[in-house]
């Protein structure tokens, strides 16, 4: 065993200098440093095989395309939401990092693949999201209806979560996936009504609004006709250092919930290159509980909030959250 | 045997990333599942697990290098 030179052996004090502190490299990467608590443990051999699935099926994960750092670890916990509808997006919101450029077409067989990859990770709650393809008649409401279908009909008892897009308010395209009978319907208000135009200027909040509305409207209507099911819950998704005020962040909460919307993850906007907009503040986790309370404060049946919490990080424990607090209120009067 | 230690593939694209710092030494003895070495991007820090137990026989990035996934940064002489 050759022993290496001492400039090879760089365990020296200065260098174990945590993240959180200042250190300037002399290269030409300048990112901003992240504070102690932004990180993420990875094992590589362990995320392996789910990534080498997704590419053997050819699927797309929300968690490679938009690099999401929990990555690491739902794959080893053989977790991950699925994208479907092709990689590249129709539409170019500021804090996402999602392919741009000409949309694929529709795949016929990713319904089918998509179950297959689920059945093959043992998944019994499945989440499933989407690119927005604006160019497409429904927005892909039926895509995402096929899938649904094929989930439930490959995997019977597992849950299937769906994060729509919001099909430019089609009423009609809402309905598509509804009928399709998701556990889950989810739809990411990503921000304050007052920071819309700058960080998703194709979105409209009063149109977010309304889908919630409408899904909690469905929802409730089918309980009522069915009252042996489980209602579908409704969940909402946002990201805090973008700029919003408490003030701004309470309105939001309250409208919300008038909404009907049950669950609500608050997580931190990471800047994923410079392309998007800067990190206006780091949320520490503290603030994230009060953020927290805030919510429960304002009538939201569960709230995941802490940094790196993502709309489907860990989303099974909302929906049996949700659903235990349902079966200890009873039926309605 | 050497096991060669890379930056993994993660995203869909290249990403640029530095590696920050190592948490182990050249001749240090390393477990399977312990954080070998750091990687910021502009997004998140992430401690990188090692694959394999062994002897963390080479170095081949420094602290401060910028590195695109698949760079091998260090290899291991992994126990028989």
């Amino acid at each position: 065993m050759s022993k290496d030179n001492i400039q090879n052996n760089i365990q020296s004090e200065s260098q174990k200098d945590r993240p959180g502190e200042d250190k300037i490299f002399p290269t030409k990467a300048t990112f901003k440093r992240k504070p102690a608590w932004l990180r993420v443990n990875l094992n590589p051999e362990k995320t392996r095989d789910v990534v080498e699935l997704m590419d053997r099926l050819n699927l797309h994960t929300v968690c490679r395309e938009a690099r999401c750092p929990n990555m690491g670890e739902c794959y080893e916990r053989h977790t991950a939401t699925f994208m479907i509808l092709g990689a590249h997006c129709t539409r170019n919101c500021r804090f996402c990092d999602v392919s741009h450029g000409k949309p694929e077409a529709v795949d016929e067989k990713e319904p089918q693949h998509l179950a297959e990859a689920a059945k093959a990770l043992g998944l019994w709650h499945v989440v499933v999201t989407s690119v927005d393809r604006d160019d497409l008649p429904d927005g892909g409401a039926a895509q995402f209806a096929r899938v649904i279908r094929a989930l439930h009909s490959t995997l019977p008892e597992a849950s299937v979560e769906v994060l729509i897009p919001d099909f430019r308010g089609s009423e009609e395209a809402l309905m598509t996936v509804l009928e399709a009978g998701p556990q889950v319907l989810n739809h990411n208000v990503e921000t304050v009504k007052e920071l819309y135009s700058r960080v998703q200027p194709s979105a409209n909040y009063e149109v977010t609004l309304q889908l919630l509305r409408r899904a909690r409207d469905y929802a409730e209507a089918q309980k009522a006709a069915h009252p042996e099911t489980e209602r579908m819950v409704i969940k909402t998704g946002m990201m805090l250092g973008l700029g919003e005020t408490d003030e701004e962040i309470k309105v939001l909460f309250q409208d919300l919930v008038a909404a009907g919307t049950d669950v609500l993850t608050l997580g931190q906007y990471l800047r994923p290159s410079e392309e998007q907009l800067p990190v206006e503040r780091y949320v520490s986790p503290e603030d994230f509980a009060r953020y927290r309370e805030m919510a429960l404060e304002a009538g939201f049946a569960y709230v995941a909030a802490s940094p790196l919490v993502r709309s489907s990080y860990h989303a099974e424990e909302a929906l049996e959250a949700v659903r235990a607090r349902e079966g200890k209120k009873g039926p309605e009067a | 045997m050497i096991k060669e230690i890379c930056v993994p593939k993660l995203g869909a694209k290249m990403e640029q990333a530095v590696l920050v710092s190592w948490n182990k030494g050249v001749g240090d003895c390393v477990e399977e599942g312990e954080a070998l070495f750091e990687v910021e991007t502009d997004k998140v820090v992430s401690e990188i697990e090692a694959e394999a137990s062994g002897r963390l026989s080479k170095i081949l990035v420094q602290e401060g290098e910028e590195v695109l996934p698949g760079r091998v940064v260090a290899e291991i002489e992994v126990a028989d």
